[in-house]
């Protein structure tokens, strides 16, 4: 049974009908066990009653009850029973409703009855109680001979009790079969309005589709636990919709950076041989093709890269790489651009900095930061370089100015093919830098960060190298062991 | 027939500039959007193909703009966005067509010369005027039957002046429609153009069917059918 209604209905209806039977049994038991009680209690005064008309005199028994006593044992309707039996078993009373049968001579003491149910000779049920006493002496009398104790059994109808009870008995039955009735209704009822809200929220959820993931989920109003959950749902949403959003973009920006290099190779070469005698057109054709092809080659060894990373494949090869003459390496090659954009590069590096890395990834994350940095920052800016090396790791930062920047671009700035520029009308790079710089830094154990501070500030930091000290200082610490 | 490219790229530009006007259109080029919005608000155009991606303005907002402003220029959409969303809203924004890239250059002719058909309410491409065949599609002209040979300009010419016979074409009109805006032109070029296309046409019947209204501009006879 998966449905929580029908659980829940199924177990709150049977707690109920199990504690309703638990509750009306004891109720029965109790008022049983008291009337009982009550009848034995009447029925034992009565046989006490009986006991103090009896006398013995001169070792004769006299039993001489008043007329008003007798018409209980002597009416047609249910009478009562009793009868008097001498110590050696001689029947010396019995009233007048047994006239030849005789009840049975069970008795206990006059202060422990012997008390019992018993079929009357009317054929009725009835109850009995028995004991032995010794008749009292007639006070005029005195006593001559021995005083012998006799037995009296007195018995009567029970049926009013029987049918009392057999009345509460059905009455708790009757309450108990209505209440369960009613237990299931309310407790269904209940249990449905109880799970109204998540009927609601399960009528809201098939709604929902990838075309409507910018809708949300009622919380206010809502009962606290379903509420919780709408919060959660919500956040799975909003969630579900950044990635969509990302999927999306990746997507076209995907289709925009393979297919407009093909759509100008299949443009330049269709237009070049429509039209071939212009010698002039024609080289530049080839120009533009063999540019193109250069582009898309960059494209492809980046994605090639990435998936290289992502799937933890990147050989590395760590080797102690001097972090100064790598960076002015760089800054080399980069020469006219900072030249041509009159740029002030200002670099920051202890003597003798050495990184434990790998070359080629190291020179790649540099390359792309640093190309960034020359290619979005506004001319006769500054770029800033700061190396902190020492143990146990390096970091490298790199700052510089920027007016297309924005906070809410930061947690993009690291996708695939994002650019600021949404018509992606550079071809100087297709997005994939930061990417890449991301992935390798992951490949080789190192945190890459970026952040935006008020006065448009960019900085990338690169943090967690290994550094050439930190690995002297580790072998320093094992040489005593080795 | 003039057209406007507006398109980011710059290779493609030069491609498809070159192509286009090769095959008799005059082209305006820019790869910039608020450029092209301005562009294609100041001029008539028969058609103007637009990439969706584009710096300052996107294509998108462009036509939506163009057509808020009650301009009814045919728009050919050129992008790389492919998919059926990208499509249908291109579409309703107001395009007329939609094509994606990578294209066939020729598919892309075909297309803009259909819309140009459109913009003159014609289905043929054919036009016939007595003597006189013009197959647009094939930029072919033919008289009684003999080919004759015009240069794309003279049959750009032509075309707007057949399309628009029985009116008065100024100058300035039909200078604006034959030659794109960076165009350097002599003060006479159309005169001489249109004096060429005479000659080549009328060379083998008496009476031009070109008319001169003086001081008005030209007219393409409409009786001469």
């Amino acid at each position: 049974m998966k449905s929580i209604r029908a659980r829940l209905t199924l177990s709150l209806g049977v707690l109920f009908f199990f504690s309703w039977c638990f509750g009306g049994l004891a109720v029965y038991l109790t008022l049983r066990s008291e009337m009982t009680a009550e009848f034995d209690r009447a029925l034992r005064a009565s046989t006490e009653a009986l006991a103090g008309l009896s006398e013995q005199s001169q070792g004769a028994f006299d039993f001489d009850p008043a007329p008003e006593v007798m018409s209980r044992f002597e009416r047609r309707d249910r009478p009562e029973y009793f009868q008097i039996w001498a110590a050696n078993g001689t029947t010396l009373v019995r009233s007048p409703s047994l006239r030849q049968a005789d009840l049975p001579r069970l008795a206990g003491t006059l202060s422990a009855p012997h008390l019992w149910n018993l079929i009357l000779p009317d054929g009725l049920r009835g109850r009995a109680i028995g004991l032995r006493f010794p008749p009292k002496q007639d006070e005029d009398t005195p006593p001559a001979g021995l005083v012998h104790e006799v037995t009296l059994v007195m018995a009567s109808h029970r049926e009013e009790l029987g049918n009392r009870l057999g009345l509460i008995k059905s009455v708790l039955l009757l309450a108990g079969a209505g209440t369960a009735v009613a237990t299931v209704l309310v407790v269904t009822l209940v249990v449905r309005r109880g799970l109204w809200p998540l009927s609601q929220l399960a009528e809201r959820a098939t709604t929902i589709d990838a075309s409507s993931l910018g809708e949300r989920f009622a919380s206010k109003k809502m009962p606290d636990e379903v509420s919780q959950i709408s919060r959660r749902l919500n956040d799975l949403m909003a969630r579900l919709e950044g990635s969509f959003t990302r999927e999306k973009r990746f997507s076209g920006d995907v289709a925009h950076e393979l297919r407009t290099p093909i759509a100008e190779l299949r443009t330049l070469a269709e237009v070049a041989l429509r039209w071939p005698d212009d010698v002039a057109a024609t080289r530049k054709v080839l120009q533009d093709a063999l540019e193109i092809a250069l582009q898309m080659e960059s494209l492809v060894a980046g994605l090639l890269t990435l998936a290289r990373c992502e799937a933890g494949l990147l050989a590395v090869h760590p080797e102690a790489i001097p972090i100064e003459e790598l960076i002015r390496e760089i800054l080399h090659s980069l020469a006219r651009e900072i030249e041509a954009k009159r740029l002030a590069v200002t670099l920051h590096v202890p003597e003798s900095t050495c990184w434990l890395t790998d070359r080629v990834a190291l020179r790649s994350m540099v390359t792309n930061l640093l190309a960034n940095a020359v290619q979005h920052s506004p001319s006769g800016s500054a770029i800033q370089l700061h190396i902190e090396s020492g143990v146990p790791a390096g970091r490298l930062r790199i700052s510089n100015a920027t007016k297309e920047l924005a906070q809410e671009d930061l947690p993009q700035l690291f996708e695939r093919f994002w650019r600021k520029d949404g018509a992606r009308s550079s071809n100087a790079n297709c997005g994939l830098g930061l990417a890449l710089t991301r992935a390798y830094a992951q490949a080789l154990g190192m945190t890459f960060r970026a952040e935006l501070t008020d006065d448009s500030e960019i900085t990338f930091e690169l943090s967690g190298a290994q550094t050439c000290e930190a690995r002297e200082a580790h072998q320093t610490f094992l040489a005593p062991n080795e | 027939m003039r057209l406007l490219l507006v398109e980011d790229s710059k290779r493609l530009q030069t491609s498809l500039q070159r192509g286009l006007r090769k095959s008799g259109y005059a082209v305006d080029v820019t790869g910039d959007g608020e450029e092209g919005r301005w562009l294609s608000e100041s001029n008539n155009y028969d058609v103007i193909i637009l990439d969706l991606m584009l710096p300052r303005l996107d294509g998108l907002s462009l036509l939506r703009q163009l057509r808020a402003s009650h301009r009814a220029t045919h728009v050919l959409i050129l992008t790389a966005r492919d998919t059926v969303e990208d499509r249908v809203s291109g579409l309703q924004a107001g395009a007329d067509d939609y094509l994606i890239k990578p294209f066939a250059f020729e598919e892309l002719l075909a297309r803009v010369q259909a819309l140009c058909r459109r913009s003159y309410q014609r289905k043929n491409p054919r036009i016939v005027i007595g003597d006189l065949q013009i197959d647009t599609a094939a930029r072919r002209v033919t008289s009684k039957g003999r080919n004759i040979e015009l240069t794309p300009r003279e049959f750009m010419l032509l075309e707007y002046l057949v399309l628009r016979r029985g009116e008065v074409l100024s100058r300035s009109e039909i200078e604006a429609h034959i030659y794109p805006d960076s165009a350097e032109l002599m003060s006479n070029a159309v005169d001489s153009a249109v004096c060429t296309l005479r000659r080549k046409i009328d060379s083998d019947r008496p009476g031009a069917r070109i008319r001169t209204r003086r001081g008005m501009g030209y007219v393409f006879e409409s009786t001469s059918e």
